[in-house]
């Protein structure tokens, strides 16, 4: 299944208004002005995955996961590698003198309530593009290699998904850090996704 | 059992739980966020009790959740959200004192989640779990301080690891020009010796050969000399004759030994010495030693037809020694550096002027030792530079003003200008052939006759045997030393040469070195590479001066 170019934009910018709320939210918390890069959309097989994160997280990666349930269902994901989840919560909290460099308990509480809030942000922007109610799961916090990170989300083998992948940074205190928002869906939710992109793209137009 | 009473089992063990032994707060509250639930930890910690709370809007008990912007919190979980609440971010949910302040924190630290609770795909009301993190939190910075401590450290290892490479790197290049100095006047004492040696030279290329061998082994003397100085200054060992002095006297003696040298690069040496300045109290040696340092300074730096300038002033309570050239200047980088040891602005293999690059450094640990300071002054380089001495005045003249040292490095004496020995019998005791060999030439020269020993035993022979006046003794010798032969020469009855005048012929030039040769019965110690011009005006002094016991 492929984007056309219309559908990607238009799918960008309804995921800009949520990074525009996260930004807001984020900045609020920290004092600090933080800014998440527009996005850039791209859809893979969950087989592709693999292929497609490689690249950026050639290391450890630091995720943090939501199940989200409901007449749309799938896995959210942030995903940052491990420096840059360490970079992150540094300049969020600017507790430190020394740039840190492991994730303490406190640090993980911090990625776990960003992660929740900009993957809050999306899916109940999804949620209400496709009227229905999202429920959601606990986010978690993992801290593991890909193929183990990729494992853990692939596990219904039955019907064919989807991994919506945007590509983002956060920009904060003249600073950028990389990351990755991972949302599989079914083919089936994917494509009720992307019918009501397009319905509210061609509303756009009006 | 069955499925409705194992619901409510279920239902009686989360309640118990939740209530009783949860070891966080836990709060519900229905869709309007009337508190519905509050559980015993939160009644110790907040000290309101469940029957307070219950049936009271959580927003209204606590409006701090408002004012703190926490109420769009529970928004959220209404609409189906569940929102986790980091300590690091919001410090805490609900303000309750800390349980121990011995963490640091008045308030407790808090970790939160606020879920929506559903029924039936209908949100019907909050849960609010609340953790303490206050011993986690103030862990957690205990542990970051002590990594800060750590990489503090390393970073001053680090530092210290640099310098240490840097002191070792200026040895190494220190070694290298030392050993280039070193061997630069050997190649030629070497070279001309062995053509010597071969006798093929002209009478005139011959002369030119002693000089110029003489010239280098002087230089090489005047690298260990200040070799040896620095090695004494850096231990401490190095000890001020410290005297009554005129300044004026010193200053001249130190200019008349450099004119010569001056004379060769048509530089002009002008003095404007104050009659005023003197006297001060100090070292004469080692105040002319810092004079000519400078001066040496001064002319190898300064080029052909240059000027250097020399100025003895008193200002208040103390003397000011300044030398100024018209030279190469000191660049501003290599300004602070000037009085390091083992510095030389080129370093490298190929520069212009040689030396150990030691001279300044001797002279700043002089006046250091004299309770003066020695300061430098450029306007960069080809601009000359300017080097003061300041030293503290003494203001009451002594009567027993002390005469100002000989010039250390005087002019090459010519032999004829040295008194004459004819008539004396000077007895040579050195293990080594070629000193005395060296010894014997010199001394015949002058025209006296020369007996040779190799051993304290021969000596002790050749006096009885050939009543010598005068006895020239190494000190270092296998079997038996200088002091033991002096020894048993000094318990001689008179008439068996008990009395002979003697002088002690060393390498050991240290101070304490001269002490001991004096106490142990010589009059004079002669520091090796002995200078002919020395020996003979030792030997002369000697001749006459018959050993008296003390």
């Amino acid at each position: 299944m492929k984007l056309t170019e219309r559908q990607a934009d238009a799918l960008s910018e309804l995921i800009n208004i949520a990074f525009a709320r996260t930004g807001a939210a984020l900045s609020e918390l920290t004092g600090h002005r933080v800014v998440l890069n527009p996005p850039e959309v791209a859809v893979y097989r969950t087989e592709e995955l693999r292929g497609a994160l490689a690249k950026f997280v050639p290391g450890d990666v630091a995720s943090i996961h939501q199940v989200f349930a409901g007449p749309v269902a799938g896995d959210a994901l942030l995903l940052l590698n491990y420096a840059g989840a360490v970079q992150l919560t540094d300049l969020l909290t600017e507790g430190h003198q020394q740039p840190s460099v492991f994730l303490d308990e406190s640090a993980r509480e911090v990625l776990t309530e960003v992660g929740n809030i900009l993957l809050n942000a999306c899916l109940g922007m999804f949620g209400n593009l496709l009227n229905v109610h999202v429920t959601f799961s606990v986010p978690r916090l993992h801290l593991e290699t890909l193929d183990e990170l990729l494992g853990s989300i692939t596990t219904d083998k039955t019907e064919m998904h989807f991994a919506l992948v945007i590509y983002t940074a956060f920009q904060i205190r003249d600073s950028s850090v990389k990351g990755f928002l991972v949302i599989v869906l079914s083919v089936a939710s994917l494509d009720r996704l992307i019918q009501e992109v397009d319905v509210w793209e061609a509303q756009q137009g009006k | 059992m069955t499925a409705v009473s194992k619901e409510n089992l279920l239902n009686a063990a989360v309640l118990h739980w939740m209530h009783d032994l949860a070891a966080q707060g836990i709060i519900t509250t229905d869709h309007e966020l009337n508190v519905a639930g509050w559980n015993q930890w939160m009644e110790a910690h907040t000290g309101k009790r469940a029957s307070e709370v219950i049936g009271h809007n959580l927003l209204d008990l606590f409006p701090e959740l408002t004012e703190r912007r926490l109420d769009r919190q529970y928004k959220w979980a209404l609409e189906g959200q569940v929102r986790v609440l980091s300590q690091a971010l919001h410090s805490y949910l609900i303000s309750m004192p800390a349980v121990s302040v011995e963490q640091g924190f008045a308030q407790m630290q808090q970790a939160g989640r606020i879920s929506p609770l559903s029924h039936e795909g209908r949100v019907i009301g909050t849960l609010t779990i609340i953790e303490d993190v206050t011993e986690r939190v103030a862990r957690e910075a205990e542990l970051q301080s002590q990594i800060e401590a750590r990489s503090k450290l390393l970073a001053s290892e680090k530092l210290a690891r640099s310098e240490a490479e840097r002191a070792n790197r200026l040895k190494d290049e220190f070694l290298a020009t030392i050993s280039h100095e070193l061997r630069n006047p050997l190649n030629a004492i070497m070279g001309w010796a062995h053509m010597m040696r071969l006798g093929k030279l002209t009478p005139a290329n011959a002369e030119r050969a002693v000089e110029t061998i003489y010239r280098n082994a002087k230089s090489q003397a005047q690298l260990v000399a200040d070799l040896l100085d620095v090695s004494r200054i850096i231990s401490g060992k190095l000890r001020l004759d410290v005297r009554t002095i005129d300044l004026i006297n010193i200053v001249n003696a130190a200019i008349d030994s450099i004119r010569p040298a001056a004379d060769v690069k048509g530089i002009r040496l002008q003095t404007m010495l104050d009659p005023a300045a003197g006297p001060i109290s100090g070292d004469a040696d080692r105040l002319q030693q810092i004079v000519w340092n400078l001066l040496t300074n001064a002319v190898k730096f300064t080029p052909k037809g240059g000027k250097i300038q020399v100025k003895v002033q008193r200002i208040d309570s103390h003397v000011e020694i300044v030398v100024s050239d018209s030279g190469v200047g000191i660049s501003k980088e290599f300004l602070p550096h000037v009085f390091d040891r083992f510095r030389q602005a080129d370093a490298s293999t190929t520069r212009i002027h040689g030396g150990l690059g030691l001279g300044l450094s001797i002279v700043h640990q002089l006046v250091d030792l004299h309770g003066g300071g020695a300061s430098v002054h450029s306007d960069g380089e080809g601009k000359g530079a300017t080097f003061t001495i300041t030293l503290p005045f003494v203001g009451v003249i002594s009567s027993q003003q002390e005469e100002a040292a000989e010039p250390a490095q005087e002019e090459v004496t010519p032999f004829d200008g040295l008194p004459s020995l004819r008539g004396l019998k000077v007895l040579v005791v050195d293990d080594e052939a070629d000193t005395r060999e060296l010894i014997r030439e010199v001394l015949k020269e002058c025209g006296s006759e020369v007996i040779l020993s190799r051993s304290a035993a021969e000596a002790l022979e050749a006096i009885e045997q050939h009543k010598p006046d005068i006895l020239i003794s190494d000190l270092g010798m296998p079997d038996e030393d200088g002091y033991s032969l002096i020894s048993k020469i000094r318990a001689l009855p008179a008439e068996q040469g008990g009395q002979i005048p003697a002088a002690a012929l060393t390498a050991y030039a240290r101070a304490e070195d001269r002490m001991r040769v004096l106490r142990s019965g010589f009059q004079f110690h002669l520091p090796k590479p002995v200078d002919s011009a020395e020996l003979v005006t030792v030997v002369a002094s000697l001749a006459g001066r018959a050993y008296q016991q003390s």
